[in-house]
């Protein structure tokens, strides 16, 4: 299988991330207001069709990147899903005890904080291993 | 581990892009290698071995 090149990869997350921002800007609104059932469960589902992608595009990369890529791509998605998971637990705790409250909307940063620790880990190893996976 | 495969591409006029496209792996891959941040796996350590036409004990030694 040939490799997926970062530009190739960033230029593919791009134009799937615009699809995102579209369908959250012009139909995710919608999702409160429609008056059908099914309408209302297409537009507040539809924003995770262009994520979805994103993330069989990244599953490709991986599948198709070499052993030491592999591990970076490995170690880093590791220790993002860590920090998720403890920032999940310390919040759960803190909701719990009613110390802080959080509604079920908090459930949309989980994706973008797993992104956001997968990349500064990812960056980190980079560095360590002479900038592999970031040509 | 140390290693010789600088040496080696060197020999052969090879950049490390020309290596890194013969081993099916990154120019950073490549790199590592040399600089010996990262220890390739058997298999590959074979591959390189085969390109370079030698054994792998020929090429990569234990730290001394």
């Amino acid at each position: 299988m040939p490799r997926i090149t970062h530009t190739d990869y960033r230029r593919q997350m791009i134009v799937l991330m615009c699809v995102y921002v579209a369908t959250m800007l012009l139909l995710w609104p919608h999702a409160r207001t429609a008056s059908s059932l099914p309408l209302k469960i297409g537009c507040a589902l539809l924003p995770t069709l262009p994520i979805l992608a994103l993330l069989w595009l990244m599953a490709k990369r991986v599948m198709r990147s070499d052993e030491l890529e592999q591990r970076v791509h490995l170690v880093a998605l590791s220790v993002a899903t860590g920090i998720v998971c403890a920032l999940s637990l310390l919040a759960g705790f803190l909701c719990a005890a009613g110390i802080v409250v959080l509604d079920g909307d908090i459930l949309i940063w989980i994706f973008p904080a797993l992104c956001a620790s997968y990349g500064a880990t990812r960056w980190l190893l980079a560095r360590r291993y002479g900038a592999v996976g970031c040509e | 581990m140390n290693n010789r495969v600088r040496e080696l591409r060197t020999a052969q006029e090879w950049s490390q892009a020309d290596l890194a496209q013969r081993l099916d792996v990154s120019r950073q891959t490549v790199n590592a290698i040399e600089t010996g941040k990262y220890d390739p796996s058997l298999p590959l350590a074979f591959r390189i071995a085969t390109i370079f036409r030698t054994s792998i004990e020929a090429i990569f030694h234990p730290d001394a």
